[in-house]
């Protein structure tokens, strides 16, 4: 259906109050108009709200006393100096300052100042829009990041152990295994060398010291019991998400999450899954920081008796001669950090009794991390097996 | 007797052969468990060092899968992980013996 807008085009100054009335009124943000002398002119509804204040209470009073007392104090002298000068501090620019309530609470606000010459004189126009959302989302955004560092830390330095011994064990067993095979070489056959068997032999005491070292912060990391509770993985797998896209929000990354809302809880310590989730999305993110096509996908789902989760990305993927060693412990090719991210992961991946694996190009075009986790973790409830475990020397 | 070793860490593979070579024994090591059953079935009088993390089927589906055979040899389940761990992905699939590495020489003959 046609309409005539022309008549709504007109400037009668009737219509053209009523309109500014209802644009006052349906704005958001708070607008404030003074005059030259800092009196209030106008008082929009928005404001009402923001300050606490009547339209009528305020009109004809000083913009002084929506301020702060410090601001207060300052404003006219700003006012003066730029009718005297036209230096311009505030208008067009905009700023954030502080506002204060009919109660006295003080609140951010970014206030913007516009000025208009009018046949009454100068006035200012003042729009505040209110900043304690925004703040409240940044102050909690930042404290779920240091929590997230926090909890972090703690069970890196277990799991970095754990890892640190498995990935040690196995060149000390090599070595050992290879010291007593030249020293039985060397006593073999009519005329042992003496020499040489007492040199082996000092060398096997060395590796045997090594491995006591090794035995005895595994003995440290694993007298702590393994939290285990139920855990939502949906529901972390997406707070997971949120965190690391919160912390990365500018780079353009298209995220996607396919993550059915009727995926089964787990047992597992919620804190170490997390930190694993948020170690492969943050590699992900890293992956397509330089690529033109961002994507990064995160599926979640049951296969037998497994929760699979997967991570992709269009990162390029990970070249062969990298795979073999992408668990291993300072492997990592990247400039920052230690290169421990991945073997953590795994090493706690395996510690819930699943794994994590990588599929070094996907079908995004880049590598895929597969997180695999036991929907039942039977060590849970059964006892451990009554058949001793054949420990090693130093235990 | 054959001593097969399932092993991917080659050091460790490589090591646990030479030695074995040198107690007399004969020793095979394989990769992973894919390789092994490429090779002729163990039998009984064989011993099979079986790494539990291995790449692929599993250290643990592989002593399944010989405790399974017929005449079934023994079984030296070999790994790098923790108690806890070793529980977990044992579960009822109990090996004759179990050897945390590192490995000494006394500790795996005494078990040969």
């Amino acid at each position: 259906m046609r309409e005539d807008h022309s008549r709504s085009m007109s400037v009668s100054p009737s219509v053209s109050e009523a309109r500014l009335a209802s644009v006052l009124g349906t704005a958001v943000d708070g607008i404030v108009v003074m005059d030259d002398a800092a009196r209030i002119i106008l008082f929009n509804k928005a404001c009402e709200t923001l300050f606490g204040y009547s339209a009528e209470e305020v009109r004809g009073k000083n913009v002084k006393m929506l301020m702060p007392a410090d601001y207060a104090h300052e404003h006219d002298g700003y006012l003066s100096h730029y009718l005297e000068t036209g230096e311009k501090r505030i208008i067009g620019i905009g700023r954030e300052v502080r506002g204060r309530h009919s109660d006295g609470t003080e609140f951010p606000i970014e206030l913007s100042v516009g000025e208009a010459a009018t046949p009454e004189g100068r006035q200012f126009i003042g729009i505040m829009r209110d900043l304690r959302p925004r703040k409240a989302v940044e102050r909690r955004l930042a404290e779920a990041q240091a929590q997230l560092v926090n909890m972090t830390r703690i069970s890196a330095l277990d799991e970095m152990g754990a890892a640190i011994a498995h990935e040690l064990n196995q060149p000390l067993t090599a070595i050992m295994l290879y010291l007593q095979a030249a020293r039985r070489k060397a006593s073999a056959g009519g005329a042992p060398d003496e020499k040489l068997v007492e040199i082996v032999d000092k060398g096997v005491r060395e590796a045997e010291r090594a491995s006591q070292i090794i035995q005895r912060m595994r003995g440290f990391v694993e007298k702590r019991d393994p939290e285990r509770r139920p855990v939502s993985m949906a529901s972390l797998i997406r707070e997971c998400l949120e965190l690391v896209v919160l912390g990365d929000a500018h780079s353009g990354v298209k995220i996607f999450a396919e993550i059915p809302d009727d995926l089964p809880e787990i047992s597992a310590d919620p804190v170490q899954i997390q930190q694993v989730l948020v170690n492969l999305a943050r590699n992900a993110l890293e992956a397509v920081r330089e690529c033109k096509h961002k994507v990064v996908r995160v599926r979640a789902f049951t296969e037998g008796p497994d929760m699979i989760v997967s991570v992709s990305d269009s990162g390029g993927g990970v070249p062969p001669e990298v795979v073999p060693n992408l668990f291993r412990a300072f492997s990592g090719v990247k400039r920052r950090g230690l290169g421990l991210g991945l073997t953590i992961s795994r090493s706690i991946a395996q510690n819930h009794g699943g794994d994590l694996s990588v599929e070094p190009l996907g079908e995004d075009g880049g590598a895929v991390f597969v997180l695999r986790l036991p929907l039942d973790a039977r060590a849970e409830e059964t006892p451990a097996p009554a058949v001793s475990l054949t420990k090693g020397p130093s235990e | 007797m054959t001593v097969h070793i399932i092993e991917d860490d080659p050091g460790v593979g490589d090591s646990l052969a030479m030695l074995l070579g040198q107690i007399g024994h004969s020793a095979r090591v394989y990769p992973d468990a894919e390789s092994f059953f490429e090779a002729p079935p163990p039998s009984s009088s064989d011993t099979v060092i079986v790494d539990l993390g291995l790449p692929g089927l599993s250290g643990v589906q592989l002593i399944r899968w010989i405790n399974g055979l017929k005449k079934p040899p023994k079984v030296i389940a070999i790994t790098g992980q923790s108690n806890r761990n070793i529980m977990e992905m044992l579960g009822d699939e109990q090996p004759a013996v179990l050897l945390r590495k590192p490995l000494t020489e006394e500790l795996l003959v005494s078990h040969l």
